[in-house]
């Protein structure tokens, strides 16, 4: 694909999509800016090495992320079928049920979507910092069809099924130990799933979406962490009361601890809408001169459409610096990448950190702050990530 | 009803395609030097014997970006080449029965990622797997020849016989359940005659019986892949280069 190609692609998604601002731009490479070839790159300090299918964040330079740096993630494995004759049931609680075929989903109005998604456990360690990427879903939006179908009254939720299944034990080792062969399964109100401008997706980036990205037809639920955005979906089914699966109910569930009048209490909550987060994906520098070595920060913020509003950097126990939010290329689902010019920083060793502010005014925590100390699941891992790095003089 | 594929060392097909390519490595450049690697080539030269050494290079591209290249070219002016399997297969194997005395090598698992990364071994020789990070880990690999998944709490030994050698086609694949960017390779040899590259990119490969072989180089984290017809006569040294380019990474198996 040639960056004309993607630019007009990105401003067709954005017309139709729920996207703003993309209008009269005249769009760059989608790289990110003010990095000059003097610039060299600085390897944050004690971090894994990215493997393939994973994002490298000290060569991101792409705002569509590449395939070969995008993640997958299943937990009853890659299921192996024919999608010749591949069929799409919608089910349950509706007037009229439907069975589509790929031809008959892509017969009807095809919509881009343009969304950074995420792993909820993305950012939960060191080993996990890689799964999140951004892309340009292409397919059909799923409301008018299910309107087509006809919610009956009584419809409160919509489950989705995966073609993958797997046989979960519950109360295991114990004497109501039971095993039951079950789909995988996310579920959205009716609310959300009639208002969050779900897609129906058979393409990511112009391309047949991978096999193990969930073709044929993947679920599309823009600013939701990765898990409601379902694979291989095979069945819709309308229910009238709440879906508790293992990844609804049971996993993918964040306990943490809130303060009321002074006592924590616990809560758990199903994993939903991804949080206001921010990164320093690349620091570089120049060469040292009187004042010291030239630094800048390079990175990405990302919430779940609200709108990022600004990002700050912070070197070592310094002030907070407004960094400079790229204007294009912008949607309301992607991330936006942010650059700093830190000045001339001292040799040795420094810690560099971001965080995010929305639109509201919220500010992305630090691992102290309470919201992420009182978190006692890994899910939802959107503290600050302060990077180490040293500079030779 | 489907069937449902397990999940590979890389936990998808992509990985299961890298798998199958048979690609290598180890500790990081900047990393210490590994201490338990040294690869049992044998004593003294011999006058039976010969010798092959040289450089493994990587030349970059700067339209060709290699995204692995900063973790293993030091100096890209130079372009020395660390964690590259260099290895003498010989035209016709030996039907010589083994007398090498197995030894064991280490693997840490520190900073989420197995420290080295690359390691060649004979057949029968053991790997220790450690885990120096305060974090539960996990060793698993799946191959024909031996498949293995162990949990690694911290301060945990696991010790594996590699019993068959995989030689360069089939390196052991060796990864962390949790932590899926956490990749190894355990190359397992039925001869001597190999070395994996330090930071200096050199090899030299001593005591080689004469005869005619392919001198083979794999890097399987960078996905590289280089290989020439060399012969070896007695008493002599030859000295190859490997030199390689963008051309070379993620070729398909020749």
């Amino acid at each position: 694909m040639t960056d004309q190609q993607t630019r007009r692609d990105i401003l067709k998604a954005g017309a139709t999509g729920m996207t703003a601002a993309l209008a009269q731009m005249s769009l760059p490479s989608f790289v990110f800016p003010a990095q000059t070839e003097d610039e060299d790159l600085v390897p944050f300090l004690d971090m894994p090495r990215t493997g393939p299918n994973r994002l490298d964040w000290e060569t991101l330079d792409e705002w569509l992320t590449p395939q070969d740096q995008v993640f997958s993630v299943q937990h009853y494995g890659v299921p192996e079928f024919e999608t010749e004759g591949f069929q799409l049931e919608i089910t349950g609680l509706v007037e009229k049920p439907q069975t589509l075929s790929l031809d008959d989903i892509k017969a009807m109005p095809k919509q881009d979507q343009l969304m950074t998604l995420e792993c909820s456990g993305n950012g939960a360690s060191k080993g996990f910092m890689n799964a999140v990427y951004n892309s340009k879903w292409t397919g059909t939006p799923l409301a008018p069809i299910l309107k087509q179908c006809g919610l009956k009254p009584e419809a409160k939720e919509i489950v989705f099924f995966g073609v993958d299944r797997k046989e979960e034990t519950l109360r295991k080792d114990t004497k109501r130990e039971l095993k039951v062969e079950v789909p995988f399964g996310r579920s959205l109100s009716v609310e959300d799933a009639m208002n969050l401008n779900l897609l129906l997706a058979y393409e990511r980036n112009g391309e047949p979406i991978e096999h193990r990205n969930g073709a044929p037809i993947r679920l599309i639920v823009p600013g939701w962490y990765g898990i409601a955005n379902v694979k291989w979906l095979k069945r819709i089914e309308v229910r009238d009361r709440r879906y508790m699966g293992r990844y609804m109910g049971r996993d993918y569930v964040t306990v943490r601890g809130e303060r009321k009048d002074g006592e924590v209490v616990f809560v758990e909550s199903s994993v939903t809408r991804m949080n206001l987060k921010s990164i320093v994906a690349r620091v570089t520098r120049q060469a040292t001169d009187d004042k010291g070595v030239p630094v800048k920060a390079y990175g990405a913020a990302w919430d779940d459409g609200t709108g990022v509003k600004q990002v700050e950097v912070k070197v070592d126990d310094g002030p907070w610096q407004t960094a400079k939010l790229d204007e294009e290329p912008h949607a309301k689902f992607s991330w936006t990448f942010f650059s700093i010019d830190l000045g001339h920083l001292k040799p040795g060793k420094h810690t560099i950190v971001s965080r995010a502010i929305d639109v509201n005014g919220r500010i992305q925590p630090s691992a102290d702050d309470d919201e992420i100390a009182l978190k006692k699941t890994y899910w939802e891992a959107y503290q600050q990530w302060p990077r180490e790095i040293e500079l030779e003089s | 009803m489907q069937k449902t594929r397990q999940r590979r060392p890389l936990g998808n097909p992509i990985g299961a395609i890298v798998f199958l390519l048979a690609v290598t490595t180890f500790a990081a450049v900047n990393a210490e030097e590994p201490q338990t690697t040294e690869t049992p080539t044998g004593s003294e030269a011999s006058q039976d014997a010969g010798t092959v050494q040289g450089t493994v290079y990587y030349h970059p591209d700067p339209k060709r970006k290699w995204r692995y290249q900063r973790f293993y070219v030091k100096n890209s002016k130079v372009g020395q080449l660390a964690e590259a399997v260099v290895v003498l297969t010989p035209e016709k194997r030996s039907r010589e029965k083994s007398t090498h005395k197995p030894q064991t090598v280490t693997v840490d698992q520190k900073n989420f990622q197995f420290t080295p990364e690359t390691t060649a071994i004979q057949a029968g020789d053991r790997v220790k797997f450690l885990n120096s990070d305060n974090q539960v880990h996990n060793v698993r690999s799946y191959h024909p020849f031996r498949s293995f998944n162990v949990s690694m709490p911290a301060g945990k030994e696991h010790v594996e016989t590699f019993a068959k050698a995989g030689r360069i086609k089939r390196p052991y694949q060796i990864g962390c359940v949790y932590h899926s960017s956490m990749r190894a390779w355990i190359y397992v040899f039925d001869h001597p005659n190999f070395q994996v590259t330090k930071t200096d990119g050199q090899f030299e490969l001593k005591n080689v019986p004469p005869g005619k072989y392919k001198l083979e180089m794999v890097h399987p984290a960078g996905e590289l892949q280089w290989s020439q017809e060399i012969e070896v006569n007695a008493g002599k040294t030859e000295t190859v280069d490997i030199n390689v380019s963008p051309d070379d990474v993620n070729k398909k198996d020749s």
